[in-house]
């Protein structure tokens, strides 16, 4: 049962699969552009956007419109709330497969 | 859970050599210190032009990294950043200042120590087998372990055996260390061209951004 209710403690808006891979992504760098999440993630840009305004909205992703040169970028980047909330849920998940085991 | 973070990692990190840019650019830098090499060899002992070529090594160098960093990252920013997105690894973040005086500080303290080894055993020809290695290691443990890519093994491989093979061949030491960059640096540039090739072929540019 005390596994069970540790899981409910996850981390439900990282838990989401689409947005864990997301923020595993950019946890792997400093910052990353939308096209590059997209054909990394294999989501559409609908499905892309509508995560990534759910990530800013928590605080978790910042989004950046700017030029690299003449190319126009929308970069993304994990906040720090964002990298400890990973750290977390990776803790928490790591701790919960331990028990399970 | 962290095998699937691992393989995103690496996969994240094999995204900068997708292109062969670095390749090709770093490639063309260690060709032109080969050439280098060979040059001052082919010059007379003593000989202004000779003195020259050996005060411009750290211009070469330090002009070198600079050139290749503003090509690699003019050429992504056109080839590669439209095809298939742009990111930033962060590493003006982890080259701090004291990192750099470290990398320096460890260099110097390897070639005085070469330096030191060679007058001990009385010759320097074992200098290309040991770059060789050098350059071998680099290959196969930051940049194939790192990224995953098969193709830096064989260069590594083929860094080790030319080394070893240039040693052993006698040449003297300025032309031998000249021709090992400078294979090294054509096989890094041909590995990167396929690879840019191949990239190009399979990434068109989109029609909307």
């Amino acid at each position: 049962m005390e596994e069970l209710r540790a899981l409910a403690d996850l981390d439900r808006l990282i838990h989401e699969p689409a947005r864990l891979l997301i923020v595993t992504i950019l946890s792997a760098v400093e910052s990353a552009d939308f096209l590059f999440l997209q054909r990394e993630s294999g989501l559409t840009k609908g499905n892309l956007s509508a995560h990534l305004t759910r990530l800013e909205e928590a605080g978790y992703v910042k989004i950046q419109k700017t030029f690299k040169g003449k190319l126009p970028l929308t970069i993304c980047s994990l906040t720090k709330t964002g990298r400890k909330a990973l750290d977390e849920y990776r803790q928490k998940m790591r701790e919960w497969v331990e028990r399970a085991d | 859970m962290n095998a699937n973070q691992t393989e995103i990692e690496q996969r994240v990190k094999r995204y900068w050599y997708t292109d062969g840019i670095a390749e090709l650019a770093g490639g063309g830098m260690l060709l032109l210190i080969g050439l280098y090499f060979s040059g001052q060899e082919l010059l007379p002992a003593g000989s202004t032009a000779r003195t020259l070529l050996e005060a411009s090594l750290a211009l070469l160098l330090i002009g070198g990294v600079l050139v290749t960093r503003r090509l690699v990252n003019a050429l992504k920013i056109r080839l590669t950043y439209p095809r298939t997105g742009y990111v930033d690894y962060g590493e003006g973040r982890k080259n701090t200042g004291s990192r750099r005086l470290l990398t320096g500080g460890i260099a110097a303290a390897v070639a005085a120590l070469l330096v030191l080894a060679g007058q001990w055993v009385g010759s320097f020809e074992w200098i290309t087998a040991f770059t060789g290695l050098v350059f071998g290691l680099v290959f196969m443990i930051l940049r194939a372990r790192a990224s995953g890519l098969a193709r830096f093994y064989v260069l590594g491989g083929f860094c080790l055996v030319l080394g070893v093979g240039l040693s052993l061949s006698g040449l003297p030491m300025g032309y031998s260390l000249g021709l090992l960059y400078g294979l090294i640096g054509l096989a890094s540039m041909l590995s990167g061209s396929i690879v840019l090739a191949r990239y190009l072929r399979a990434n068109p540019v989109p029609s909307e951004q």
